[in-house]
């Protein structure tokens, strides 16, 4: 009996803790968006929407992610399967390389992309002006065609990581079938392929939608000196106005962009979790590779290209951009050092917001990491009524637009419902908890899966009582995903932007806020050298991870 | 209807050769098995017939038609070479209903409509799934998944009929149902069949003839009854049924059992080492007298037989009396054995 309450007691501590920083706060904010004057009604959103900014930057939003989303199933498809069907030299390196922009912060990424197609110093712009003889620049990033390209390079690998994992689920035979019954190549690709990875392809598409949609770090440093606003970009400048009137539009603009993700999300579960969908379970998957022939080399160099181009350019820019000496000199050998290193890492102001930053993702690391463990051992190992309500609590946090997570824990926890964090470290740890457990959740729920219940009986049976068994069996099998779930939540807390960007207070700016501040005040240098180091910490934290998890989990 | 011609086949995966000098020729109509262990080429063989594999070296003709060459360099593809082929995960495609499953192959043809809906029609009623055809596949057990595969490889009369382990993912008494099932409709059609499997009694029971192949080398082709009474060597014999093993020393033209006077004729003509082989069924033993002397170490009862485990000298010999009473003999007991049909083979 003793046992039965203890599990009730914590599974009603994890729900009430879930329902009260992740579903309250979002009721808050909706409840918010639909009072004016005091009574119940749209009057907000008309208000909104009836500014031409606005409308635009609604109608921007959807333009980019749809553009963004085909963009990306059009270049993740063939990817995918040139990279898991083929026998492409350089297939494992390819793959890691192709989801390795999933890593990198997308602000840093986007300043990447400032630093090599702006229209007037761009490095490759100046290459191709000196390569083809152009009086101007080729290339304008401050566009839309600009802001769609780097977020298609960013948000990509949502789709390649969902297509080529359905890729490699599908039987062959399902194909080989068609072949057989008198299907050419082409045909068995239309006829039988296709439909068949449809709802993946969707799912993937979809991912990389709502992504593009609730970004802000991309726009906002390629899209806003452009003049062209999204979204995300228009609730922050609202909030940034800092009166009443602006938080009340900020929220009307969130609740709409938190109904378009969720509501997305929710489609997509449908979609894919419909039953004459789902893919027959092929008994025996042999890896069926197609042979390239010919095609084998061009097919090596193009997979090469793309790599090159959405992933070592861009880094390979933010490093040389941090070695320079001087900007305003050509780049030569002479020009290049560790000048620019030196007053960045001698200031006190920038190590501090890196040791902020540090802090506040440890803390949310570790609390987040106790909790999933709660809540994934309650979702796997129980069978409690409602065990995994907590679990699906998390997902719909981490699926919620970071903007509007961070505006909902602003109007909810300024005081007005008796808690107040505002300015505190607390609501940085909070929203990066609300973000990002769902993935420590999944990891720890997956690792605790594969614990078949008859190795704790086992321990049950040799005399241990329960906990015991938890520390001589469930742990020790558990632990390498434990850290895995720890680092899945430290990594992106750590370099988070968006949430810290609104919540931040004087003494607990963070290394995202710092190098959002330098790039808007054009510190092209710092900011570069800032990346680099930022680039360092997550490389080795996904290191450790590859390592824990033998390639199974990274970012 | 297509004769099959296999000649001189070779499928090597860089340094490993999967499949050696394969040799063979289905005739029009005939059903063979191709049995083996597992890795031992038998999937890649039926994967170079089909067109999923190309043949290193080596030459494959089905009916007139050589569909793959490697003097030539000529290969025609798996779509151009008419035929069926059912595979071990059904590879019914989920999205389709069993209709439109079974109707693929004549869609690719451009049958028009009516015949087409005619002739799948029939082929559902062959393999009595009549009422399932608006059905799709994840309303469907197992075997009739398999089935649907089976008609949807028949609807087009291809000359000839591939099946890769068709029957291995279903339950033991749906798999002996089939096997009668798939061979009334290859009488029926007479369609030249080539099934591969790695169950004995599934290759026995079914086919014309069989060929044994292990680690990629044909090791015998033969009607069932001839490899089993006359297996070519120590590995057909091991493979298939059970059988004793001796350890044996050839003197003069006898093989002696190792360590002891009793001796057989050397029918294979054997040099040095040699293996004598008996089955189990073909030892009489009786408390009497008899050839062999050994003691009774144990007796397991099997309801139709009895399974008995006797030393004699190093070897432990198995003795199985179909029918037999299980208070004839007790453990402990010193027995005679008397063994019938004694193979000879080399040492390996």
């Amino acid at each position: 009996m003793g046992r039965i309450n203890s599990k009730f007691l914590v599974i009603a501590f994890s729900v009430l803790m879930l329902i009260y920083f992740v579903i309250f706060p979002m009721g808050v904010l909706l409840y918010d968006s639909i009072i004016y004057n005091g009574s119940i009604n749209f009057e907000n959103y008309r208000n909104v929407y009836s500014q031409d900014v606005n409308w635009r930057a609604l109608t921007n939003t959807i333009n980019l992610s749809l553009l963004v989303m085909v963009a990306s199933v059009i270049i993740t498809f063939p990817l995918a399967w040139l990279v898991g069907r083929t026998d492409m030299p350089g297939k494992k390196t390819y793959r890691t390389l192709l989801v390795s922009s999933y890593m990198i912060p997308p602000y840093v990424g986007a300043i990447a992309w400032v630093q090599l197609l702006n229209p007037s110093v761009g490095y490759m712009n100046n290459i191709f002006k000196v390569l083809f003889g152009l009086e101007q620049a080729p290339f304008d990033i401050y566009t839309m065609g600009g802001l769609a390209w780097v977020l298609t390079l960013f948000y990509s690998p949502f789709a390649f990581i969902t297509i080529s994992r359905a890729m490699e689920k599908m039987d062959p035979t399902l194909e080989e079938a068609a072949r057989v019954s008198g299907a050419s190549p082409l045909r068995t690709l239309l006829d039988v392929t296709l439909p068949l990875m449809a709802p993946s392809i969707f799912a993937g598409g979809l991912l990389v939608f709502i992504a593009a949609g609730s970004c802000f770090g991309i726009p906002a440093i390629v899209g806003m000196p452009g003049n062209i606003e999204v979204m995300t970009t228009r609730i922050v400048t609202y909030i940034y106005m800092g009166d009443v009137d602006g938080v009340r539009d900020a929220t009307a603009l969130a609740a709409s962009l938190m109904f378009l993700a969720n509501f997305l999300l929710f489609f997509m579960t449908w979609v894919v979790g419909r039953k004459d969908y789902t893919t027959i379970s092929g008994k025996s998957t042999r890896p069926n590779i197609v042979e390239l022939g010919k095609w084998k080399w061009p097919a090596f160099c193009a997979v090469g290209a793309y790599s090159m181009i959405s992933v070592i350019i861009p880094l390979g820019s933010i490093v040389l951009t941090s070695l320079i000496k001087s900007m305003s000199k050509p780049i030569t050998l002479d020009n290049l050092g560790f000048d620019a290193w030196i007053p960045v890492i001698s200031s006190s102001q920038y190590m501090e917001s890196i040791w902020n930053s540090v802090v506040y993702a440890v803390i949310a690391a570790t609390i987040g990491t106790l909790l999933s463990l709660f809540v994934a051992y309650l979702a796997v190992k129980t069978h409690v009524k409602g065990r995994s309500i907590p679990d699906l609590l998390t997902v719909i946090g981490g699926s919620t637009p970071s903007i509007v997570i961070a505006l909902a824990l602003v109007v909810t926890f300024s005081g007005n419902f008796g808690l107040n964090l505002y300015s505190t470290m607390w609501i940085l740890v909070v929203s990066y908890l609300v973000k990002y457990m769902t993935m420590s959740v999944r990891t720890i729920a997956a690792s605790l899966s594969q614990v078949h219940i008859s190795l704790e009986e086992a321990a049950l049976n040799s005399g241990a009582n329960w906990l015991r068994c938890c520390k001589d069996i469930i742990m020790p099998l558990i632990a390498p995903s434990i850290i895995a779930g720890w680092f899945l939540i430290f990594m992106p807390s750590f370099y988070e932007l968006t949430m810290s960007l609104l919540l931040y207070g004087s003494d607990t700016k963070t290394i995202g806020v710092l190098l959002y501040e330098l790039q808007t005040y054009a510190d092209t240098q710092n900011a570069s050298v800032l990346s680099v180091i930022i680039l360092a910490i997550v490389l080795i934290g996904n290191l450790i991870l590859n390592k824990l998890s033998k390639g199974n989990v990274g970012i | 209807m297509s004769e099959v011609r296999i000649e001189h086949v070779y499928k090597r995966f860089g340094k490993v050769t999967a499949v050696n000098d394969f040799d063979l020729v289905v005739k029009d109509g005939e059903f063979v098995s191709i049995l083996g262990p597992s890795g031992c080429g038998k999937t890649t063989t039926l994967r170079m017939i089909a067109g999923f594999e190309r043949a290193t070296e080596g030459e494959i003709y089905i009916g007139d038609a050589c569909v793959s060459s490697s003097v030539q360099g000529s290969f025609t593809p798996p779509e151009k070479r008419d035929i069926g082929m059912v595979f071990q995960s059904y590879a019914v495609w989920p999205h389709m209903t069993v209709e439109e499953n079974v109707a693929y192959p004549l869609k690719i043809q451009k049958v028009p409509k009516e015949e087409r809906m005619k002739r799948v029609q029939e082929m559902l009623e062959l393999v009595h799934l009549g009422e399932y055809g608006k059905r799709y596949p994840h309303q469907l057990s197992g075997g009739q998944q398999q089935r649907v595969a089976l008609a949807r490889a028949l609807v087009a009369q291809p000359g000839l009929l591939l099946l890769d382990e068709p029957l291995s993912n279903l339950d033991a008494k749906l798999r002996e149902s089939m096997r009668f099932e798939i061979l009334s409709i290859q009488k029926k059609l007479g369609i030249t069949v080539v099934y591969v499997t790695h169950d004995q009694s599934e290759a026995m029971a079914m086919s014309d003839r069989v060929v044994v192949m292990s680690k990629g080398v044909v090791q015998q082709i033969g009607a069932p009854h001839e490899i089993y009474t006359t297996p070519a060597n120590k590995m057909v014999a091991d493979f298939i049924g059970l059988v004793n093993f001796m350890d044996g020393e050839v003197k003069g033209d006898r093989v002696f059992i190792k360590g002891t006077d009793i001796s057989f004729a050397n029918s294979a003509d054997v040099s040095g080492e040699a293996v004598i082989a008996v089955r189990p069924e073909n030892i009489t033993m009786s408390l009497s007298g008899g050839l062999i002397k050994g003691v009774l170490e144990h007796r397991f009862y099997l309801g139709d037989a009895v399974d008995y485990r006797i030393k004699v000298g190093d070897h432990d010999v198995r003795v199985i009396e179909k029918g037999a009473d299980l208070h004839k003999f007790k453990d402990g007991d010193t027995v005679y054995l008397d063994f019938e049909q004694v193979m000879i083979f080399a040492r390996d």
